[in-house]
């Protein structure tokens, strides 16, 4: 397999995400439809079922710097939620407690992403954890 | 990285030691099938004396496949986007195996000499076209002017 670009890369995670390809509990888009660097990304992570998340949108920032997807992008919550790998003043997504980001993959998207951050939500440690009021912001 | 096909590496070549007039390709070093792409606006165009920065990609399916191309200069054109996706026939579905690299970027440099309206990628500027394309074209020149490298 050849390397593939970034920019085309983001060019095909972009299409996914426009033609909604993607799984209904996740979504994401650019935040700025003519930012031709395309690195600000917008998130959504809908809570999954069974858990204190249910019924919750998320919304969440993605950066995807000039290394993506060699790098992993950055990672930030802006809806407040209670979550070991998110830092719980800034909501950023600590690399280290988030096995996705720490251990990335070129072929990993942002879809991959924010499917495992959903993942993590509902493990069985994390499920039952005291979330902070809906809609509140970091 | 896997090795490049012939075909790819006698495109290559002949794009160096034969060059098209107002176009350059050149491979980046760490992925051949990755190339910086340089293209000088047509004269007459509004995309006269500018030259605009692209990028072109030969996937793995490549030539079954078409290249990917994509402007990395803000342009102000009816089929090209403001992320810089290009919309052309041969990209999509008129693709054949038959053309090349070259013949590409001749029809994106084509594509700048005479812009289609009708068979739009960006609506609003396409729009723009349609009912001012004076204006329209004035707007083009000052975005050529702002955004592509002058030509010396």
């Amino acid at each position: 397999m050849s390397k593939i670009p970034r920019s085309f890369r983001l060019l095909e995670e972009l299409e996914k995400g426009e033609k909604g390809f993607g799984p209904e509990s996740c979504s994401y888009g650019l935040a700025n439809s003519d930012d031709i660097s395309m690195t600000n990304w917008n998130g959504t992570i809908l809570g999954p079922p069974h858990s204190n998340h249910e019924n919750r949108i998320y919304s969440l920032a993605i950066e995807c710097g000039p290394n993506y997807p060699d790098e992993p992008p950055k990672v930030r919550f802006i809806s407040k939620i209670n979550l070991p790998c998110v830092d719980d003043k800034t909501g950023k997504v600590i690399v280290d407690k988030f096995h996705t980001l720490r251990d990335w993959k070129r072929s990993y998207t942002m879809q991959t992403l924010l499917l495992d951050l959903r993942k993590e939500m509902a493990t069985a440690a994390n499920k039952k954890l005291v979330q902070p009021k809906e809609d509140a912001t970091f | 990285m896997a090795s490049l096909p012939k075909r790819i590496i006698k495109e290559t070549e002949r794009l160096v030691s034969d060059p098209v007039p107002g176009i350059t390709a050149t491979p980046h070093e760490d992925n051949l099938r990755y190339f910086q792409v340089t293209i000088e606006g047509p004269a007459g165009s509004p995309y006269e004396n500018g030259i605009f920065d692209l990028e072109l990609y030969l996937p793995d399916e490549y030539p079954m496949e078409a290249p990917k191309v994509r402007f990395l200069t803000k342009i102000y054109h009816p089929n090209i986007d403001r992320l810089g996706r290009i919309c052309l026939d041969i990209l999509k579905t008129n693709w054949s195996p038959a053309l090349q690299i070259r013949t590409v970027l001749l029809s994106i440099q084509a594509l700048l000499a005479s812009p289609n309206p009708n068979d739009p990628l960006a609506n609003d500027v396409a729009e723009d076209w349609i009912k001012n394309e004076q204006g329209a074209k004035n707007k083009a020149r000052e975005w050529t002017e702002l955004y592509a490298h002058k030509k010396n």
